[in-house]
């Protein structure tokens, strides 16, 4: 990635308050902010879309301080008169070719402010994009053999909205009690929810699942990573555009501070890689989001083990696990202790102690099954390492068969 | 399902990737009057912009408070709130304090009594009975 | 005997004072007890074990002290079982695996059985004939007990009848309505600690 292209792209993203068309071709005539006495004319024969549109104003100068109250987010020039978001800027050490605009922007939430070229919307989505990205592949290459389920459990913990909403807690981030152009640009700006709301609706209708009308219906693990998202969850699919403007009526009456907070979480990961390159956007990643600590081996549920031990390794073609009583105590007592270990042949899998046999075998299987699927190769490292500079040539990370299936 | 993933969030840990002052404002107030206040107006006019020049994470602001002591406030990340009285301090004094105020994490002062304080398991294990060289007597 | 080397270091000094009377009571002062400092300083120097390597073949050479924890081992290390073949761990672990042997293994939980795979398709049709026509004295347990074979593979064979199971609940139910808020609370906790396992919890 040349570093002369970046600027190109990083500077549409600034001058974005200068144009009044729409970035995002789908919302071209949504939502105009009419900057200029002279706005385009909203087309004929979407009379459906226009009625819809919230009256904006039109402001004569931005300047003027009375006429930021109409403004639905801090216009730009505030950012640079903004004390917390210099404070923000310098306590994240974000690169100084991260403009304190493009900070501002990323801190308005789409609730707040529906215009594309004011709110955080595109930067979250490429910044959510990247995150995906740099953790799924350290995911999968140091961890080749991680069931889906689990996979998709570690990376909601990883880059889930629950923990990029406690991130920006721990980055000292504010939210404003109500969003407007008069606030200052150092907090967050969205929509909050009126107190009542149901937050958590029951079914998503409407995914590009077959059947998805079907509750009961079995779910396989393999179509989730074709239906749903990158944590497991099931998504809507592409609405047109007459749909996207209900869509975003919803939005407008309140967001979680959960989702506004993650928001811009991507959104400071996506303006880092327009400003500053795919190196320092890799480095944000891995010092702020891999270097927290996450035990994988907790992320386990197993519920047959000793079944699943059994394929495993019937398709490995290991000797049959068999369950061994390496010691125990107490066996006619109250509180006796069991530990058992599974071997395949002369080999040890792995041990459990309980309270009873059967628990002690059933650990035991967990214990061996983790040892299986927390396989971790040596020299790991990740495709995105190919575009440092001067890097070494490209040796294929372990593949594994899958996990196993029952 | 055989396997089922249980959801979590992972942990932060402060300074092992990078690391965020916990301290991210500073209130300074004073009065123009009162003569407690003589050593911080005098701070405030010579220490302070380079305090903030060198510490550009921490905003800070400064107010009068007529007719009351010279206080600084702290504000941390974890929401909590630190004030410091600095009535009749030489500035060199409310140096110390607001460096006191600057390095703290905002939690309450807490007695530590284990050498070590972490999360990460131990290399070698919880300590069993029924593991190791077990020798028969 | 510590008293009379007492009394022989010192005869000079001691003789003279305690010739007379009271030289019994001391004698019996002097004894010295049991637990004495130099007894438990002996009794604390153990051997090192065996483990870190003092034995008569590595005397000379370099050698690697192993000590493994006494704990559980750790989910992270991968058995060497489970390495790939092209991991470099395998080769370096291999050695010492060789070395047991199959009497040293301790014993088994259970003893595997023997699948006899003596079922024709016939007895399979009479199984599912039996069960379909009287559910109610042919459940699995006698099923299997009559054919010989587990009562998985009577479940997997067959299926009993909508009213067996509407039954079977209703006597389920009817037992557990019996059951107070103890037992009722001891079984639950039971159901909880048992889904605990698989969490490895």
């Amino acid at each position: 990635m040349k570093r002369l292209q970046l600027q190109r792209w990083s500077g549409s993203v600034l001058s974005a308050q200068a144009r009044t068309g729409g970035r995002l071709q789908q919302r071209l005539y949504y939502a105009i902010r009419h900057q200029s006495t002279a706005s385009p004319a909203a087309p004929a024969g979407n009379d459906q879309l226009v009625k819809k549109q919230p009256q904006a104003p039109s402001i004569s100068s931005p300047h003027s301080q009375k006429s930021r109250y109409r403004l639905p987010s801090p216009p730009v020039e505030a950012a640079r008169e903004s004390a917390k978001l210099a404070a923000l800027h310098a306590r994240l050490y974000l690169p100084s070719r991260l403009p304190l605009e493009t900070l501002a922007r990323s801190l308005v939430h789409p609730s707040a402010d529906p215009n594309p070229n004011f709110n955080n919307e595109s930067l979250a989505t490429l910044g959510h994009d990247l995150l995906t990205y740099y953790a799924s592949e350290h995911l999968i290459c140091s961890y080749p053999r991680l069931p889906l389920t689990v996979i998709f459990a570690a990376m909601y913990a990883y880059v889930g909205p629950k923990t990029l909403a406690a991130m920006a807690r721990e980055w000292g981030v504010e939210s404003v009690a109500a969003p407007g152009g008069e606030v200052d640009p150092g907090y967050l700006q969205f929509q909050r929810l009126a107190p009542g709301t149901d937050v958590n609706p029951e079914t998503i209708t409407g995914t590009e699942r077959p059947h998805d009308d079907e509750p009961t219906w079995r779910k396989s693990v393999t179509s989730r990573v074709v239906y749903d998202n990158e944590y497991g969850d099931p998504v809507k699919g592409p609405v047109d555009p007459s749909e996207l403007a209900e869509r975003d009526a919803q939005t407008s009456q309140g967001v979680t501070v959960e989702e506004a907070n993650a928001s811009f979480v991507s959104a400071v990961m996506g303006s880092i890689y327009l400003h500053a390159g795919r190196p320092a956007a890799k480095r944000f990643f891995e010092q702020h989001f891999l270097s927290r600590h996450l035990n994988i081996s907790d992320l386990f549920n197993f519920s047959q083990p000793a079944r699943d031990l059994a394929r495993l390794c019937a398709r490995e073609n290991f000797e049959a696990p068999v369950a061994r009583i390496v010691s125990e105590t107490g066996r006619k007592s109250r509180s006796p202790v069991f530990v058992v270990g599974i071997y395949s042949g002369q080999d040890k899998l792995g041990e459990g102690a309980g309270a009873s046999l059967l628990e002690a075998h059933f650990r035991a299987a967990v214990a061996a099954l983790k040892g299986w699927y927390l396989y971790n190769p040596l020299d790991v490292r990740v495709p995105s390492s190919m575009e440092e500079e001067g890097a070494a040539p490209w040796k294929p990370v372990h593949v594994d068969l899958g996990e196993v299936i029952v | 399902m055989p396997i089922q993933g249980v959801r979590t969030v992972t942990t932060a840990r402060n300074g092992v990737g990078a690391f965020i002052l916990q301290c991210k404002q500073l209130d300074f107030h004073y009065c123009d009057w009162a003569g407690s206040s003589r050593g911080m107006v005098s701070y405030l006019k010579h220490q302070l912009p380079a305090f903030a020049k060198a510490n550009p994470q921490i905003e800070i602001r400064v107010s009068p408070r007529p007719n009351k002591h010279p206080v600084i406030r702290g504000l941390f990340i974890n929401g909590r709130e630190k004030v410091i009285c600095v009535r009749n301090l030489e500035p060199g004094a409310i140096i110390k304090k607001v460096n006191l105020l600057k390095e703290a994490s905002g939690e309450k002062l807490k007695r530590t009594t284990k050498p070590v304080t972490s999360i990460n398991e131990s290399v070698r294990g919880i300590w069993s009975p029924y593991h190791g060289g077990i020798k028969s007597v | 005997m510590a008293s009379c080397l007492v009394a022989s270091k010192r005869p000079l000094l001691a003789l003279p004072f305690f010739l007379s009377s009271p030289c019994e009571s001391v004698v019996l002062d002097l004894r010295r007890n049991q637990s004495s400092y130099r007894r438990t300083t002996q009794r604390l120097r153990v051997k090192p074990d065996a483990s870190f390597g003092s034995s008569l073949i590595h005397t000379q050479e370099d050698h690697i002290i192993h000590n493994p924890p006494s704990s559980a081992p750790s989910v992270y290390l991968t058995p060497s079982k489970f390495l790939p073949s092209n991991d470099v761990r395998k080769n370096l672990r291999t050695a010492p695996a060789n070395s047991n042997n199959s009497e040293e293994l301790p014993p088994v939980v259970r003893a595997p059985s023997e699948k006899k795979y003596h079922l024709t398709p016939s007895d399979i049709r009479e199984i599912r004939r039996l069960r379909a026509t009287d559910p109610m004295t042919w459940s699995r347990l006698k099923l299997a007990k009559r054919f010989e074979c587990s009562p998985m593979f009577i479940s997997l064979v067959c299926e009993t009848s909508p009213q067996k199971k509407e039954i079977q609940k209703r006597v389920l139910e009817a037992v557990q309505s019996r059951w107070g808020s103890k037992r009722r609370m001891a079984r639950e906790d039971r159901q909880l600690r048992r889904e605990a396992w698989g969490r490895d919890q």
